[in-house]
């Protein structure tokens, strides 16, 4: 089921994997101590599983929370399942994210979000044939004052003219991530 | 440009107005350092932060001292008690709180240990939105310098006060903006607003006493202990005081963060620091304060941007998220992607909510696509009115249905347009409309 | 209690419950959705909306489930504020609502559907595509989910969360796109699964058993009590047409199962409606048996017993008080003393309803004076005596259909059953326990009745008759025993 976290290849096959491994759950174990519940961490921990294992999360990753946090599985989902920036299926090795709320819709954000589809070939809630990209329309992400903008894998990029996609997206492609 | 006294900004004219060097050089903590060092009572902090008059600057404007006030009697309630530090910043048009978080984090930390002195807390939680990725590290990072420095942690300057204050991460939800359902995300659960009462100074985080601060309120406290309360109150407006970050966006010519006095007109604000509309053209219509606050015609720009005067106009300052339209701009479109907005971000819970905010983007789109009828526009009055005021859990279908009430009321003439032309007479062509992926 | 002014009366009210459960005890019809009284309140559906003014503020309309009791509020839940807000709410949740009312097993006692009717517009203002969702999820063996009839009330997920205390529903994704699921899809556990069909206020959780089995309006409802455990649930059994059983449902009961019972117990109703029965009495006679008049049955027991030195005497659990006492009557005419048997302990056990008994009546029958015998000793018991009564329903399975066969051919076996059995003297056919009316003494002491929600088979009287009557055949009267 969880194509993306792939094992290293020393690993014995038989033995069953911890889907969270030794240095994320450090991790949690020091969170955990910030709060007087551990479910607290469950959000932060989510968003952490989701960086280092995929870029999404897994039904097994879901349940090794919940066995982590003292909480059944399905309250996991339904956590994760509340929340937009959680990928509940695989992504593309990239994602961007088009802000399409008002301020930026005013200075032409159904525009940027063409020609981001056109340079990566993926659509919102279509991701490239390729694999590689995944395309999503984003309420308003807090850069009004700097529209249009669009998040690629976490960074922002604003004031954005129509010419900037291709050179930005081609920059991440071609592995000179863009600044 | 008209001149007026500024301190909110002041210090990101340097380029490392983030560290600590750069915040101690420029009189950073010196309001925590005075009252320790001088020995203020928390009674006496909060006396002085009731006196300065300061209105929290998340959207809601309510009195920060007064709020501060409400935490029980720590004698007669021993409980644990949090802060909560609200910098889930995510009503559209605004992005203010960012710039604080980004280039002057100490600042926002400042804020928290007073607060957290005067309600006599102990741990404090900023809840950034998730988004906020950059915001994130530099809070971190700063906390890092003042723990390091002994600002934060146990024992402040060899004090009995002590405070731990940890970063922790959002995830997209709109609705975890407001205060309940923040803390119903910070105990890592879906983010429900819960039914208030009770309230959180009794009844906050697990169900202990809890106060939320904006960011932006926050930020303003070790102003106030440093220069005094009479110093703040002798900026703004009448019931209105100090100095507010104002967004303006859309379609101005410079859009940007502005630090201006409460009371400033729109207009001044508009021409003076956002160059005016762009392209020589004239305004439309526009958003005094976020996409809740609803759309004003062109001709009111003439309002003073503070509490009293926006609610008189039957709008709200909200959080001085001023969009600007232009006269090309089709309101109906615009109106249409805020819906889609308050669609997506229903949490769901209440059935007028879950439902109307659904409902209110489908009639909206419909229109704008040329597919509306002229009964729409008394439909979506009566949904409107059956959403809110006070129907519901929480204010987001308020949110949704002020806009709305707002359009038919100063744009019916546009509503009727589109029907009777069957398309938007601005954009021509039939539009279609995306969901939020 | 307090005193609050509703509707214009002042009347006492529980002020640990919310506003809502004053008026409901009030027979003030305000209606729910998300509130249940068996969970708690979470003011989401909004339906519940009253008037309600405290001390000299202006009367506000508010949710009467998350409205806390106060001395002196007054409380108008036929406020024309408050109908209006209600009907607003109800057209919001009727916009999506299917309205597949003819093939909705829920219909005739959906609380949307009743309300609707009540308070509804008559006619809908969407022009909207209803949402398309999916209509026949399986939700494992019992569940069915109907995501578009689902009103996102949350109950169901509360009750896992707050009754067996183990969530296995969540409201998954946020607003207009929220869906109830379970983890994975996995399907749900346990033995309290039914349940949630019971609280779905609409058609969106229902029972595959009785998927298509009958409109609600044609079941005649009886009130009895589950014979599954010795917890005993207060139930109702539903019956079609005076024939079969097709459904059986918890009734409140405070002191007992409150608004719940166990699948268990919910669908054990297939035995009620066996049709295999042992009907009249039979004798054994060469080559199988012969049905006679029941008089003819009871003197052939009679002067079985009259002929013989040792009778014995093993009573089912499921015997009511009021059999037992008959029983006891006739075994102390003959100067014996009864057993009842008593089962392995249950697998089944757990803290919330179930019991480790799965027979209902055994501490009533003890209490009376029976002794409680496991079933190898009572059949040893049954083996030794020269007459062998086995009496009450299920009383030959509980012995074991085999063993019994192979009591030992001295021993005449007069056995009460609701079937026949081979090794039977004679036998009469016993009422079920959805046949014949009487009471049950649960684990804690407490009575619980059970009635007649069919008729018995052709032929069948109250095991009480038969008792009775056999034992005053033995009376003193009619000459020492």
């Amino acid at each position: 089921m969880n194509e993306h976290a792939n094992n290293p290849v020393d690993e014995p096959v038989d033995e069953p994997q911890d889907p969270l491994g030794a240095k994320l759950r450090a991790e949690f174990d020091e969170l955990i101590k910030h709060y007087p519940e551990k479910q607290a961490v469950l959000i932060p921990a989510l968003h952490r599983c989701q960086e280092d294992l995929g870029g999404w999360i897994s039904p097994e990753v879901m349940e090794a929370l919940a066995e982590l946090l003292e909480l059944e599985p399905v309250e996991v989902y339904g956590v994760a399942s509340f929340y937009p920036m959680f990928h509940l299926r695989p992504v593309g090795k990239h994602v961007v994210g088009v802000c399409h709320n008002v301020s930026c819709d005013l200075r032409g954000a159904e525009d940027i979000l063409e020609r981001v589809c056109q340079v990566t070939g993926a659509a919102p809630g279509v991701d490239s044939a390729d694999g590689r990209w995944t395309v999503a329309r984003l309420e308003c992400q807090g850069a009004c004052t700097s529209a249009p903008m669009f998040d690629l894998d976490g960074v922002y990029h604003e004031n954005l003219e129509l010419d900037d996609v291709e050179r930005i997206l081609g920059a991440v492609e071609s592995g000179n991530e863009p600044n | 440009m008209a001149q007026h006294e500024t301190y909110l900004l002041d210090r990101l004219e340097h380029d490392d107005s983030h560290t600590l060097d750069r915040y101690s050089k420029t009189g950073g903590y010196r309001a925590i350092e005075k009252i320790l060092k001088e020995g203020l009572t928390p009674e006496q902090v909060i006396d002085l932060v009731k006196r300065s008059g300061l209105r929290g600057r998340g959207g809601a404007g309510f009195p920060t001292g007064l709020k501060w006030s409400f935490m029980p009697d720590v004698a007669k309630d021993p409980r644990p008690r949090y802060i909560a530090v609200n910098a889930d910043e995510s009503e559209p048009g605004t992005c203010k709180d960012r710039v604080l978080m980004e280039r002057d984090p100490h600042g926002v930390i400042e804020g928290i240990l007073i607060a957290a002195y005067a309600m006599r807390v102990d741990t404090a939680y900023i809840y950034v939105r998730g988004e906020y990725r950059f915001a994130y590290d530099r809070l971190l990072g700063a906390l890092a310098e003042a723990r390091e420095q002994g600002w934060v942690g146990q024992h402040v300057l060899g004090t009995e006060f002590s405070i731990d204050i940890w970063m922790h991460k959002g995830a997209g939800a709109y609705i975890c903006g407001e205060e309940t359902g923040l803390m119903e995300s910070l105990e890592g659960k879906r983010g429900h607003p819960r039914p208030k009462p009770p309230f959180p100074a009794g009844f906050g985080l697990w169900g202990q006493p809890t106060t939320v601060n904006n960011v932006e309120t926050l930020f303003n406290v070790p102003f106030i202990i440093d220069r005094g309360p009479e110093w703040f109150a002798g900026m703004g407006s009448e019931k209105s005081k100090g100095n507010l970050l104002v967004g303006i966006s859309g379609h101005v010519n410079t859009p940007g963060v502005f630090e201006l006095p409460l009371g400033m007109s729109a207009k001044t604000i508009l021409e003076e620091y956002a160059g005016g509309v762009w392209k020589g053209k004239e305004l439309g219509a526009w958003i005094p304060g976020g996409s809740s606050t609803g759309f004003l015609p062109a001709h009111m720009i003439d309002l003073a941007m503070d509490h009293d005067s926006l609610k008189e106009a039957g709008s709200m300052l909200g959080t001085a998220a001023m969009i600007m339209l232009d006269e090309d701009a089709c309101v109906v479109r615009a109106m249409e992607v805020m819906a889609r907005f308050y669609d997506h971000e229903s949490c769901g819970q209440c059935s007028q909510c879950r439902e109307g905010t659904e409902w209110l983007h489908q009639i909206f789109g419909r229109i704008e696509r040329g597919a509306g009828r002229l009964e729409d526009i008394e439909l979506l009055t009566s949904l409107a009115n059956g959403m809110a005021p006070g129907k519901t859990i929480c204010a987001l279908a308020d949110a949704a249905a002020i806009p709305t009430h707002s359009i038919v009321k100063n744009f019916r003439h546009e509503l009727e347009q589109h029907v009777e032309q069957g398309c938007c007479p601005k954009r021509r062509a039939p539009q279609l409309s995306g969901t939020t992926a | 209690m307090t005193k609050i002014i509703l509707n214009g009366e002042e009347v006492e009210v529980d002020p640990t419950k919310p506003l809502i459960a004053a008026c409901h005890e009030h027979a003030e019809n305000v209606p729910m959705y998300c509130y249940h009284p068996g969970l708690s309140p979470v003011g989401s559906c909004r339906i519940c909306q009253v008037n309600v003014k405290i001390g000299e503020m202006p009367a506000r309309t508010v949710v009467a489930c998350r409205t806390p009791i106060t001395e002196g509020m007054i409380v108008d839940t036929e406020a024309p504020a408050a109908h209006d807000a209600r009907r607003q709410c109800l057209e919001f949740l009727l916009k999506n609502h299917p309205l597949d009312c003819p093939i909705c097993d829920k219909a005739g006692e959906c609380d949307l559907q009743d309300y609707a009717f009540a308070e509804g517009q008559g006619e809908g203002r969407s022009v909207e595509p209803r949402r398309k969702l999916e209509k026949r999820k399986s939700l494992g063996d019992v569940i069915l989910l109907d995501q578009e009839r689902c009103i996102l009330c949350s109950r169901c997920v509360r009750f896992f969360e707050e009754v067996p205390g183990k969530p296995q529903l969540t409201v998954a994704d946020l607003g207009a796109r929220s869906v109830i699921a379970t983890f994975n899809d996995r399907p749900l556990e346990g033995n309290y699964q039914g349940n949630v069909a019971d609280i779905c206020p609409v058609g969106a959780l229902t029972l595959k058993e009785f998927r298509f089995q009958a409109r609600v309006w044609n079941l005649k409802k009886t009130r009895s009590t589950c014979g599954e455990c010795s917890r005993g649930c207060a139930i109702t059994h539903e019956v079609l047409r005076g024939n079969d059983i097709k459904r059986v449902r918890p009734r409140f009961d405070p002191e007992v199962n409150q608004y719940w019972m166990c699948d268990r117990g919910r669908f054990a109703f297939g035995a009620l409606n066996r049709t295999d029965r042992l009907e009249g009495a039979a004798l054994r006679v060469e080559g199988g048996y012969r049905a006679v008049d029941p008089t003819e049955a009871l003197e052939t027991i009679a002067d079985a017993v009259r002929t013989t030195e040792t009778v014995a005497i093993v009573a089912s659990p499921w015997l009511t008080l009021e059999e037992g006492a008959a029983l006891l009557e006739l075994a102390r005419s003959l100067d014996v003393t009864p057993s009842v048997v008593t089962l392995p302990s249950s697998s089944l056990a757990d803290d919330l309803l179930h019991t480790d008994d799965e027979s209902p009546n055994r501490r009533g029958l003890v209490e009376l004076g029976f002794a409680p015998k496991d079933a190898d000793v009572a059949r040893a018991a049954l083996a030794g005596a020269d007459v062998a009564f086995l009496v009450g329903e299920r009383g030959a399975a509980l012995l074991g259909v085999d063993e019994l066969a192979a009591l030992p051919r001295s021993t005449r076996l007069v056995l009460f059953d609701e079937t026949p059995h081979p090794a039977a003297y004679v036998q009469l056919g016993v009422p079920n326990a959805a046949e014949r009316a009487g009471t049950w003494v649960n684990v804690d002491g407490h009575h619980g009745q059970i009635a007649a929600a069919k008729p018995a088979p052709a032929g069948v009287v109250p095991l009480e008759r038969h008792l009775e009557r056999l034992a005053t055949a033995f009376q003193p009267a009619g000459g020492s025993a």
